[in-house]
């Protein structure tokens, strides 16, 4: 049980000394930020104040790990990639048709290590069917389950029509029934499938007791942002790669803009509404993680991505694409949306083992 | 048969017909840390030691609840602790002023009568009337039985981990060393069934623990903290006989001797499935949001 021993007295630790880090400006930055977003400033000799037993933790920690953390990235890809290319392939022209059929392949393709990381992650892996005994509005998991069921239906069969419509699939019968098939009538009910699971991972987070995940109300509204961010980053990618005419990025460079600057004050107004419960998140005391958050996730994941998109959607005039930006940018945020499920489950962990924020979360009129 | 073997989680079974509520009244001024609950509970559930350790806080060495720990003793001394950044004699000082310390003329007996005391509190799974982890529970597994508890079904139980982050007292656990699945109190369901009291309500020397209807339970609990407000034990109160926790109150509910949080009881948790309904309203606001101007950006025509 070496996992679980308990942390003793930390008194000590709680109360930062001043030392030769904290003259470090970085640090004082991220301080800076922390307490700016948050609008709470720890005052360690007030927390120390507060009564607990011994600071031991008040809840268990979360059993979630490296499985959930990919999970939660491919699923967001999965279902944005879907949106994106529903959204090509119902409203786009001729023009959008490579960003349909690009994000339908991804969708599919991002999808496919989904079941296999939940199940990877179960306590009890061959009793994953239980999962299909319930049909629980209650449990967001439980309607996760149904949603990914349901979603990779859709997926699946998107992305096989537009096989067979590209000719992958041959030229006998089958193929040929298959590309007749109406895909932007399916493709219809598969966006709001694919949009749930974009966002009910964030809905499930916030259903729990963990203070950082659950005091705001808002982490649905930032994974499905972040969702639609990193596909047309990813779709983005696939498309320079392949060389395709700048008309078609430039819509995808748009909608990339938004869902960055969305998803910016999304996570600004749930820092804000989380107040000291998204401390560990935004903070640099041990344990928390807010050099990697406002380093890589917010910073180059976010901020930076957005700026080189700002300055190169106003600056630009010709059509001539500046192909290495545009990678760039593409990597930034897929490597930022990554690493923002990764603080945030990290994050949640630390959150959870905090007593006194634990506390203070469930005081009623806080 | 083997077909059958595998459909067997999805058979439903007769319901029993509903009993009254039982529950536990854990009456903390009557505990004395003997930790007779903590060895009943493991010896007739048959569940393994942990490894012991010194904590270096109390002789609190079992820490916490957990998934092979379904009672668990708290050892809270009230003692006077040195405070950082106060010497000594300024705490002296100030324990003269208020009292703490008694002025007792030099030569005479060592003062007894003082502040500090040891508040001694067995903890145990709750049993809400709105469980979190009953609520989150995506396999069914957990349910409410006959007798109103909350009872986790080992043969179900796929070791999800929801429940884990549910419950807002840390009382369910996934056993990481054993079988992976969730585990918490059961309120002894195999003894209830047939008619006998719980094994650590069996076990306390003092009745600190007490099994019973909830209903007789609620009544005893608040006879006994009008007795001890009338012997001058202002500081007693009861937490989750009312319904402000959890919005309908536990049927494991306890007589306190401070504040819940001394005890590391969150003074008044929410029930996290009620974030489910303003959490997708915020997500849908942000898709449609996104979608609408998705659609737009398409649909643009340079």
């Amino acid at each position: 049980m070496d996992e679980t021993r308990l942390p003793t007295l930390e008194v000590e630790e709680r109360i930062p000394a001043p030392n030769l880090l904290e003259q470090m400006t970085p640090i004082r930055l991220i301080e800076g930020l922390a307490s700016l977003t948050t609008g709470y400033t720890p005052d360690p000799g007030q927390e120390q104040k507060e009564p607990t037993y011994y600071d031991y933790p008040v809840l268990k920690q979360p059993v979630w790990g490296w499985e959930i953390i990919w999970y939660f990235f491919f699923g967001g890809l999965a279902a944005g990639c879907y949106v994106i290319a529903s959204l090509a392939a119902l409203f786009g022209s001729h023009q959008d048709r490579a960003t349909a059929r690009t994000g339908y392949y991804l969708s599919l393709l991002a999808l496919l290590p989904c079941p296999a990381l939940l199940i990877k992650d179960l306590g009890r892996p061959e009793r994953f069917l239980n999962m299909l005994r319930m049909f629980k509005v209650k449990s967001p998991m439980s309607m996760g389950v149904w949603g990914l069921l349901s979603f990779s239906a859709f997926s699946g069969i998107t992305a096989v029509i537009q096989a067979a419509r590209d000719g992958l699939l041959g030229a006998w019968w089958g193929a040929r029934w298959l590309a007749r098939l109406p895909q932007r009538a399916i493709a219809a009910p598969g966006a709001f499938f694919a949009t749930f699971l974009g966002g009910y991972t964030g809905v499930l987070l916030a259903a729990t007791s963990v203070p950082l995940w659950s005091r705001s109300k808002l982490l649905g509204g930032v994974f499905i942002s972040s969702a639609l961010s990193t596909s047309s980053a990813l779709i983005g990618l696939v498309l320079r790669i392949f060389g395709v005419p700048g008309r078609a990025l430039r819509k995808l460079e748009r909608l990339e803009w938004t869902a960055l600057l969305v998803e910016m004050a999304g996570l600004l107004a749930f820092l804000r509404t989380s107040g000291r419960a998204a401390r560990p998140l935004v903070g640099t005391a041990p344990g928390e993680r807010g050099r990697t958050f406002w380093g890589t996730v917010f910073g180059g994941g976010l901020a930076l991505p957005w700026l080189l998109q700002t300055s190169s959607l106003i600056g630009r005039k010709s059509t001539q694409r500046k192909t290495g930006r545009g990678l760039l940018i593409s990597l930034l945020v897929l490597v930022g949306g990554y690493f923002l499920r990764k603080t945030m489950i990290e994050a949640g962990h630390a959150s959870s083992k905090d007593a006194r924020t634990t506390l203070w979360n469930a005081r009623p009129g806080k | 048969m083997n077909m059958l073997e595998v459909l067997r989680p999805l058979r439903k079974e007769p319901v029993p017909p509903t009993q009254a509520a039982m529950g536990f009244f854990t009456d903390t001024s009557l505990c004395i840390g003997c930790k007779a609950c903590e060895i009943a509970c493991k010896q007739w559930n048959q569940l393994p030691a942990e490894t012991p350790h010194w904590q270096g806080s109390s002789y609190d060495n079992t820490g916490q609840l957990s998934a092979r720990t379904w009672r668990h003793v708290q050892f809270i001394e009230q003692v006077g602790r040195r405070r950082p950044g106060v010497t000594i004699e300024e705490q002296i000082a100030e324990a003269r002023n208020n009292g703490d310390i008694p002025q007792v003329a030099p030569g005479t007996a060592l003062p007894f009568f003082n502040s500090e005391r040891w508040l001694m509190h067995s903890d145990v799974c709750k049993h809400c009337v709105n469980a979190p982890c009953l609520e989150a529970c995506p396999t069914g597994a957990i349910i409410r039985t006959e007798f109103d508890t909350v009872y986790v079904q080992q043969d179900i139980c796929n070791g999800c981990g929801y429940c884990v982050v549910a419950c807002p007292f840390g009382v369910i656990a996934r056993d990481e060393q054993g079988d992976r699945q969730a585990h918490k109190c059961t309120l002894c369901y195999d003894r209830l069934k047939d008619g006998i009291e719980p094994a650590c309500a069996k076990a306390c020397p003092t009745d600190s623990i007490q099994f019973g209807e909830v209903t007789q339970l609620k009544a005893r609990a608040r006879n006994r903290l009008w007795e001890l407000h009338r012997r001058g034990v202002s500081e007693a109160r009861l937490y989750g006989e009312d319904e402000k926790i959890l919005e309908g109150g536990l049927n494991s509910f306890f007589l306190l001797l401070d504040r819940p949080e001394v005890y590391n009881l969150p003074e008044q948790p929410t029930r996290p499935a009620k974030n489910v309904a303003p959490a997708s309203f915020w997500t849908i606001v942000a898709a449609t949001v996104l979608g609408l101007l998705g659609m737009l950006f398409f649909k643009d025509e340079e």
